[in-house]
């Protein structure tokens, strides 16, 4: 390489090398990022040579090893040039057909295109990517078409031309002008506005001055300065060379992590190059600039992040920050005026110079310019590198750019800012990101790391997780950053293992705030922002883990054991009856399920199976399909079975009023503890809302029969055409405790004109008259409003008994449906109409309700729960034709048994219940299900159950121990054989099948199947 | 702030490298002190790290002998040494596998990829092999965050890594090593 010795010949030589440029020339670009690298990028590059090698292809395509292409969760990425066909997850055998149809004909191969996860398409090129298209690279936009060690084809695409720009043409005061006028503030975290910052450097006194490119990326989640510095280590050295010349700098240091080995290679070379090409030196292209970098490795010390930190380890110290001022601007390495810039913020220096400051400022909020480079990681489909305008909302990023969440989980928080941030929750997902507003969430934008979590993560494990790693990287300077994390860390600690206190949660935000105030640096002044942002944001999972002993992510190891059994509100022994099954002992699993559950039959088919949900399997590939195992198990033994029932006298009255789910769950417990219980319902049928709410083609009643028997079987007397009106009056008959469950019954009222014409109804009337056989036949058009699962059961039920049409009206989009996503899909399939973002605004017609007027909404933004607000569209109404209009929006408790006595508290349309023993007050009632919830789901209301009667038997002087667990199944854990075996979908019928069929539609597993899907379970219980 | 030794005083029963490799041993270190003349504080940083390039670790006998050198006390290397988690005062094993326990990882399942290759090598973090075959060592973050969880093992990364898979890298190692 010859040494450029004039401005001018520079840019005879860009001249040249970009002339040299072919955009018509085959290339197969390589990721050489190390997430590509993992992958195992580089088989894929010598495969491409290989199979190029073969076929004689050399001089026609050739491989070119480019930087990081921000998409990591695909690696290996290979984009083939000039059609930029994006090929994901390259496998060395796909490299011939890529080769062959991709590169040579232009021709992307279909399989191995990217499936979008939202959509399920196939696409094929990478702008057309949704997380391509959604952002705005700038700074990284040579990143994926760079050979980043190849000088020459940095400059072929404008590079050092800022640089030649700035040294031909402007003063350094004109330099830190146009910086300063862009805007741009510093990447690192602060925000500081650099223009600012090297403005103070040049005016400080002191010679030699230094700058200082910080590398020294150490945030967990964060990772973009490792990708510019291995992608385009040029332009990072191209930032500094301007930033040096305003400044007035005569050396540089690059002070990069030592973990990063590639960066610190790759800038090493670049430096080199650079050097050799009179890039850097001795009068820089004859301009009289002299200049020069090394490069200093970090040893892994997360401290030396901060200015005065980096500055003591780079004079060979301890990583120890000092006072500032003076700042490193008038005091810095050894003892002269420094200048720190973070990598991102150098990055972005070039850019400004050749397009300008007002080109600059267009690009994102008024207070922050430019974009932002994110680092997307955790629980979102695609992770990898994001850069989007400042100001872009969290949703952008999460669910444009990121795919959202997988498994079918939901959103919970996402951290950002790393041990200096906080955890930002759902309600935030639409504000605006920058500086100032991630501010007033209590977290702070810092380098830009995002770790996305979804219901599955804990926040107070979380709040554990940073302050240990702060604790650990607290260099121990001052007392309250040393001594108060490690408090900290042990409340918290304590917390997560079930032994914290109330008290704890003000010990701990008093203990953060004095490690804030008096703490020197930003690690310790930023230490307890994880923690304190947690309290603020998530105190009920606190107040849950201290006073519940409850872990909602069910991730909480000591407190949890086991995510299935412990998300299961009725703590059925999953991974056993599981295990079981696998063995082929299907009479043992049903046993297991029945020592916790004695609704095997039902949960086997109704279930929302929250234990799913939080199946590990899940984030490998999919859920192990417990449900449907349960109802295999249930199935294959057509026996009603012999329950454990108690042998000796039995002692204690209870009274259980309602035969549904809760009250059943209570009185078979009770009854196996050897209690003397009579349920009590109003009703003909047995099963309370297992009956009027769930049509008999999702739960056949002779299944129904059959949990009920075995309930009787275990000592349980049930009174049916018993209206209780009174709690005292059964008290009075001896009753020592009564379970009041008598579910949610009262329809809620919409609160619209025409509610009360005739043909309107609610859900639970329409659904009790039809599963009863008294309406046989629906005629004309049918509307239902609603978006739970007691409307789409309403819809199919409609459909099925002869209506014209079905159409459901849910003002939210699909996504937000309550109702369970296979109920959905199958009401589609066999005719149902879905209008979502649809609201009823009025129901018309003379005396009988003849149409329903319907206004389209939009999402607008998130609420308290990060759910979107549904707005009215204005002028947006229309009308649908309605014969029938069924209300399904959710039902109310009848709070008609509190009068009289008071020992039953009332929480507004509601009972208010103790959430662990269900008991009302002090008194000797017990309320539970959905009387005190609202509707919800059988498992909850079974759970419900099984506290209460726990509570009940200590009450009554027992000890409140269901039947034990026993462990049958052999413990062996899964070898990596079963990771092969996916999940095994249900045999379903045809929708010309679906669509009339009143009996059971879904079919349940043959006994091979569930043997197979039974052992995807892996076993965590054993761990 | 985790250290490479457990408090003691250098050049108690730590490793001694000069006494193992005799003239050789004295060759290399000599030689990087040829690089940094006059050696002055700041320098202390670069040359640690480069006589551990070369030693795989900080040997108490070879830091007396750049302390003579140089001039820089042993008590200044001690709290340097003992400061920044990459540096070693203890002989290491032939192989180093890092896990990654930054946030990313964590919440998609490091912990148990931690646990899976502690249960397998009997080591906790930080600690090496008695026959010297591994060293094993959590890392803050390894800035992988997108591949998570990642585990490094002789400087190769692995990503989406499970408790079986890692099991296996490791078996992997030992059967290359026992293969020669």
């Amino acid at each position: 390489m010859q040494r450029i010795e004039s401005v001018e010949s520079f840019y005879r030589w860009q001249w040249e090398l970009a002339s040299r440029l072919d955009p018509e020339a085959k290339v197969v670009t390589v990721c050489g990022g190390t997430g590509c690298g993992a992958f195992g990028a580089e088989a894929i590059r010598e495969s491409f040579l290989q199979e190029i090698d073969r076929r004689g292809l050399q001089g026609q395509v050739s491989v070119k090893t480019t930087g990081c292409h921000g998409f990591c969760e695909k690696g290996p990425v290979v984009v083939t040039l000039p059609e930029q066909v994006f090929c994901p997850s390259v496998r060395s055998e796909d490299v011939p057909e890529i080769l062959e149809q991709t590169v040579l004909n232009g021709e992307p191969v279909e399989r191995l295109l990217y499936e979008d996860p939202v959509t399920g398409s196939r696409v094929a090129h990478d702008h057309d990517l949704s997380f391509y298209s959604r952002q705005q690279r700038h700074v990284f936009r040579l990143n994926g078409i760079l050979d980043p060690i190849d000088l020459e084809d940095y400059v072929s695409r404008d590079g050092y031309a800022a640089a030649a720009k700035v040294l031909a043409q402007m003063t350094p005061e004109q330099v830190i002008d146009e910086i300063r006028e862009a805007g741009l503030r510093g990447r690192g975290g602060a925000g500081f506005l650099t223009g600012v910052k090297w403005g103070l450097c040049r005016a400080a006194d002191g010679s030699p001055k230094y700058l200082v490119c910080n590398a020294d990326e150490g945030d967990p989640g964060a990772f973009m300065d490792r990708s510019l510095l291995e992608g385009t280590p040029h332009a990072i050295i191209e930032g500094m060379i301007i930033a040096a010349y305003a400044i007035g700098a005569s050396h540089g240091i690059i002070y990069v992590r030592a973990e990063y080995p590639m960066a610190v290679r790759h800038s090493g070379i670049a430096v080199e190059q650079a050097r050799e090409a009179g890039l850097l030196g001795k009068d820089i292209l004859g301009a009289g600039f002299d200049f020069d970098i090394s490069i200093h490795q970090g040893s892994g010390a997360f401290v030396c992040g901060e200015e005065t930190a980096l500055i003591a380890s780079l004079e060979g110290h301890r990583g120890m920050p000092r006072p500032r001022p003076p700042f490193p601007a008038v005091r810095g390495y050894q003892g002269k005026p420094t200048n720190i810039n973070n990598v991102e913020t150098l990055a972005n220096v070039p850019l400004i110079v050749l397009k300008g400051s007002d080109w600059y400022r267009g690009i994102g909020t008024e207070g922050c310019t430019g974009t932002k480079i994110f680092t997307l990681a955790g629980k979102v489909n695609n992770t990898g590198l994001v850069e989007v305008p400042m100001g872009a909302t969290l949703r952008e990023i999460v669910y444009g750019v990121g795919g959202g969440i997988p498994n079918g989980r939901h959103f919970k928080a996402v951290q950002m800012g790393g041990p200096s941030g906080g955890c930002v929750p759902a309600r935030y997902l639409d504000l605006p990101i920058d500086y100032d507003s991630v501010k007033e969430t209590g977290a702070i934008m810092g380098s830009g790391g995002l770790v996305v979590m979804d219901e599955s993560i804990c926040m107070v494990d979380i709040a554990r997780f940073f302050t240990e790693f702060v604790k650990d990287e607290s260099c121990g300077k001052c007392a309250p950053c040393r001594i108060g994390t490690r408090q900290m860390y042990d409340i918290l600690l304590r917390i997560t293992e079930g032994e914290g206190e109330l008290e704890d949660i003000d010990r701990l935000e008093r203990l953060g705030e004095a490690v804030r105030e008096g703490s020197l640096c930003g690690l310790g002044q930023t230490a307890a922002n994880p923690v304190l942002s947690t309290i603020r944001h998530f105190r009920h999972e606190y107040v849950a883990h201290i006073v519940e002993k409850r872990c909602a992510a069910n991730s909480c190891k000591t407190m949890v054991g086991t995510s299935c059994v412990a998300a299961c509100p009725a703590h059925v022994n999953v991974p056993e009856y599981v295990a079981l099954i696998g063995e082929g002992r299907p009479a043992e699993a049903l046993e297991t399920i029945r020592r916790r559950n004695p609704f095997p039959s039902v949960c086997g088919r109704a279930c929302d199976h929250p234990c799913e949900t939080f199946c590990r399997r899940a984030d490998l590939d999919e859920a192990v399909a417990i449900r449907n195992l349960k109802r295999f198990a249930s199935d294959e033994v057509k026996e009603v079975g012999t329950p454990p029932v108690w042998n000796g006298p039995r002692e204690g009255r209870v009274a259980v009023i309602g035969a549904g789910p809760a009250g059943l769950t209570a009185a078979y417990f009770l009854s196996l503890l050897g209690r003397e219980v009579t349920v009590l319902e109003k009703e003909e049928t047995i099963g309370g809302a297992l009956i009027t709410g769930i049509p008999a083609f999702r739960l056949p009643r002779d299944v129904l029969a059959r949990d009920i028997e075995y309930i009787r079987r275990a000592g349980v007397t049930i009174e049916t055409v018993r209206q209780v009106d009174s709690v005292q009056d059964l008290l009075d008959a001896g009753f020592d405790s009564v379970f009041v469950a008598i579910g949610a019954q009262e329809s809620a009222e919409l609160a619209i004109p025409g509610e009360h014409l005739k043909g309107v109804e609610d859900t639970l009337a329409f659904l009790r008259q039809a599963n009863s056989g008294t309406l046989a036949q629906v005629e004309g058009h049918v509307v239902v409003v609603g978006g739970g699962n007691a409307a789409i059961d309403a819809a199919r039920m409609a459909q099925r008994l002869g209506a014209e049409s079905v159409t459901v009206l849910y003002r939210r989009s699909r996504e937000e449906m309550p109702a369970l996503d296979e109920e959905v899909e199958d009401a589609i399939v066999e005719g149902v109409k879905m209008h979502f973002l649809s609201a009823p605004v009025a129901i018309e017609g003379n005396g009988r309700v003849a149409q329903v007027r319907c206004v389209e909404m939009q999402l607008g933004e998130a609420d308290e729960e990060g759910r979107r607000r549904p707005l009215p569209v204005p002028g947006s109404e229309s009308s649908i034709a309605a014969d029938r209009v069924i209300i399904a929006i959710g039902q109310q408790a009848n709070l008609g048994l509190a009068e009289g006595y008071e020992g039953l508290e009332v929480d507004g349309r509601l009972f208010r219940a103790n959430p662990v023993t269900q008991r009302s007050g002090e008194s000797p009632v017990f309320v539970g299900g959905d009387v005190v919830t609202g509707p919800s789901t059988i498992i909850q209301a079974i759970g419900a159950g099984q506290r209460a009667a726990r509570a009940i038997d200590m009450f009554l002087g027992g000890e409140g121990e269901l039947p034990a667990e026993r462990v049958l199944a052999a413990a062996v854990m899964p070898g990596e054989s079963v990771m092969a075996i996916t999940r095994k979908p249900l045999p379903v019928l045809s929708p010309k099948q679906l669509h009339g069929a009143f009996d059971e539609i879904v079919q349940g597993y043959s006994a091979p199947t569930a043997c197979l899907e039974a052992q995807r379970c892996l076993r965590c219980d054993l761990e | 702030m985790r250290c490479g030794g457990s408090g003691r005083s250098l050049g108690s029963n730590m490793g001694s490298a000069l006494a193992d490799n005799g003239i050789e041993g004295r060759q290399v270190v000599d030689g990087i002190l040829e690089r940094f003349q006059p050696a002055r504080a700041d320098d202390l940083l670069p040359l640690l790290q480069q006589i551990q390039d070369e030693y795989g670790y900080l040997p108490a006998d070879v830091l007396e002998h750049v302390s003579e050198r140089t001039g820089i006390p042993t008590s200044r290397m001690y709290g340097v040494i003992t400061f920044y988690s990459l540096f070693h005062l203890e002989k290491r094993g032939r192989h180093t596998v890092r896990a990654c326990r930054g946030t990313a990882c964590h919440v998609r399942g490091g912990q148990g990829v931690i646990q899976a290759a502690q249960n397998y090598l009997g080591l906790t973090d930080g600690e090496t092999s008695e026959n010297f075959m591994f060293s094993f060592e959590t890392a803050a973050c390894l800035g992988a965050c997108a591949l998570s969880p990642v585990v490094v093992a002789d400087g190769v990364y692995a990503g989406k890594v499970t408790p079986e898979r890692v099991e296996q890298m490791l078996r992997s190692i030992e059967a290359a090593e026992s293969a020669g």
